[in-house]
């Protein structure tokens, strides 16, 4: 008996030794980011339902597998290239694992062939903390799936995807959302949930894209005044959305780094100290605002009520580490009215054929994200060298990320449409992809009978029908 | 000793009657694997940062064929859509009575 008392006592001594709580730490951060992987699926599922359910009827399981294929595409080019781009090129340039820079370590885990970017014995972190940088980058490329909508070809949004999934916004992560990023180290840059460095650079290549890929056949009258396609399922949109704001509790939390034997516990991406409960009420305030600012300024429109909340939230997760709740909720409310004005603005006045409003929701709130921490949390130390946060490192912030996404998108766009690979004939945009693509019409054909319809820019409901079959002919003779 | 192919690092060894560690806690690291930190197959079997850039030839051959079949599968994405929707513009032209895409185009962009 005393034998095993001894024994008990002495495995809790062990338990309790520098290394025990070492290797616990390690497991409990590999633990938190597996389960921030798991549930940030619901995004990817949530862009999926949203996107379906916003297209008109033939074209539902072309948009749904477009979704699908994201994962197909980005996940391989992401481990080939995409890490080694965030671990590798922090200070500007491209570095190799034996740099004198201190990312050297970083940067050995980041290339293809590391021992410690496969099973490793020795090493927990490093691919648990790879996936939930491989979820970001679903969510960035599917951040622009939903403006393409209705007449992309499934094979460039795949191409366009693995840039601006795998390439474009991870290099402009390696700059300015990391503890060596030369944005951070040398101008204090601060975007601690990525407002910018996701929301903000994914709308920008979107826009890119945009201009070159063109609006839906019958989205603008001659005179250019826009129509509205109805959703097929409105409901559907709403419950994508509120996937999508599931898992972006997920999101939040897998943007933090866990370090259970340091003081507080946790650190934003830059390594400077906050806590998990600090970013969630940040998250949670985001929503109420941005709810409340879409609404009214959208007059109780439904989708951009939601949408409202999604803007809201990228507004104020810039500073989430450092804002007061009163903070992100007045933030996030003005955030989401100025989105619902810019979207409008996008498709009014520049006629632009923003699906789901992307450009607005992602691009302008992101941005504008990056530009409330300049006034609303300038003077936190920020990065490696303490640097405090300002305005004029925001602004360098932003005038280096519009750039960066907008031309890439737009490049990349234009050699697509060169190609004459950029977009789908006219006469399988007018019968739907699901047809041309799947070869035949996955629903059942009762449902076929309601007819698709359109809201003239008058207000008036309208069989599409002929309004589109007059614009094709402009369009292809 | 693997009978045909051994697709695993150097670093596990061989011990005839291995047995678990004496610290039966110990579950993990067994004998044949206490020299071993990367046991990814084909890998190095090195340590974390001990030549972290390095590593067998059948590692680098399982990379790059990763590689290149990501960029072909993209490349015949491209091809297999065009294709696909050249044929279909044509049943559609076909059935309208208008003239069959042409080799290399499916009709004029927006």
């Amino acid at each position: 008996m005393i034998d095993f008392v001894i024994a008990q006592v002495q495995n809790l001594e062990d338990a309790a030794s520098v290394e025990a709580q070492t290797l616990d730490s390690v497991i409990l951060g590999e633990q938190f980011y597996f389960f921030t992987v798991v549930l940030m699926w619901l995004i990817h599922a949530g862009f999926m339902t949203y996107e379906a359910g916003v297209v008109r009827r033939k074209n539902v399981m072309a948009t749904a597998m477009k979704n699908i294929l994201t994962i197909a595409v980005v996940t391989p080019s992401f481990y080939y290239f995409g890490w080694w781009i965030y671990n590798c090129n922090q200070p500007g340039l491209p570095i190799g694992p034996n740099s004198t820079d201190f990312t050297a370590v970083a940067c050995q885990g980041g290339i293809p062939w590391s021992d410690a970017f496969g099973p490793n014995l020795t090493n927990n972190i490093n691919l648990i903390f790879f996936l939930a940088f491989l979820l970001f980058s679903w969510t960035t490329a599917s951040i622009m799936s939903g403006a393409l909508l209705e007449r992309v070809r499934l094979s460039a949004y795949l191409v366009l995807a693995v840039l601006l999934g795998s390439a474009v916004w991870i290099l402009d992560a390696a700059w300015g959302w990391s503890a060596g990023g030369w944005l951070t180290l040398r101008f204090g840059f601060h975007d601690s949930i990525a407002s910018g460095v996701v929301h903000g650079v994914a709308g920008a290549f979107t826009l890119g894209v945009l201009f070159n890929l063109g609006p839906r056949i019958g989205k603008y009258t001659r005179e250019g005044l826009a129509r509205q396609f109805r959703p097929q399922n409105l409901h559907g949109t709403l419950l994508g959305l509120m996937l999508i704001f599931t898992g972006f509790y997920a999101f939040y939390g897998a943007c933090l780094v866990i370090s259970s034997t340091a003081f507080p516990g946790w650190a934003n991406i830059y390594l400077s100290p906050t806590t998990l409960g600090s970013i969630s009420m940040v998250i949670t305030f985001g929503f109420a605002g941005g709810f409340t600012g879409g609404y009214f300024a959208a007059r109780g429109d439904p989708f951009w009520t939601v949408s409202g909340g999604l803007a809201g939230v990228i507004g104020v997760s810039a500073g989430a580490d450092v804002y007061a709740p009163s903070v992100a909720y007045l933030l996030s409310a003005a955030t989401a009215a100025l989105a619902v004005y810019a979207g409008n603005w996008i498709e009014k006045k520049m006629r632009v054929d923003d699906v789901v409003g992307a450009v607005a929701v992602h691009g302008f709130s992101g941005f504008l994200g990056m530009l409330w921490v300049g006034i609303f949390a300038a003077g936190y130390p920020t990065g490696l060298n303490n640097v405090d946060s300002s305005i004029g490192g925001q602004l360098m912030g932003m005038a280096t990320f519009l750039p960066l996404g907008f031309l890439s998108g737009w490049v990349s766009s234009l050699i697509l449409k060169k190609l004459n690979l950029l977009r789908v004939p006219p006469e399988v945009e007018l019968e739907g992809l699901d047809v041309a693509e799947y070869e035949e019409d996955l629903y059942m054909p009762e449902s076929a009978k309601l007819g698709e319809m359109m809201v003239e820019p008058d207000g008036s409901l309208v069989p599409a029908e002929g309004v589109l079959r007059e614009a094709e002919r402009e369009v292809v003779r | 000793m693997a009978l045909l192919i051994d697709s695993s690092p150097d670093c596990i060894i061989s011990k005839e009657g291995a047995t678990p560690a004496d610290d039966s806690v110990d579950f993990i690291l067994q004998a044949r694997y206490e020299d071993c930190a990367g046991i990814m197959t084909f890998g190095p079997g090195s340590t974390y940062g001990d030549e972290g850039a390095a590593a067998d030839t059948g590692y680098y051959i399982v990379t790059w064929l990763g590689i290149t079949f990501m960029v072909v599968t993209l490349i015949m994405w491209m091809a297999y859509e065009n294709r696909q929707l050249i044929g279909h513009v044509g049943r559609i032209r076909g059935r309208d009575g208008g003239p069959p895409p042409q080799p290399g185009g499916v009709g004029g962009e927006v």
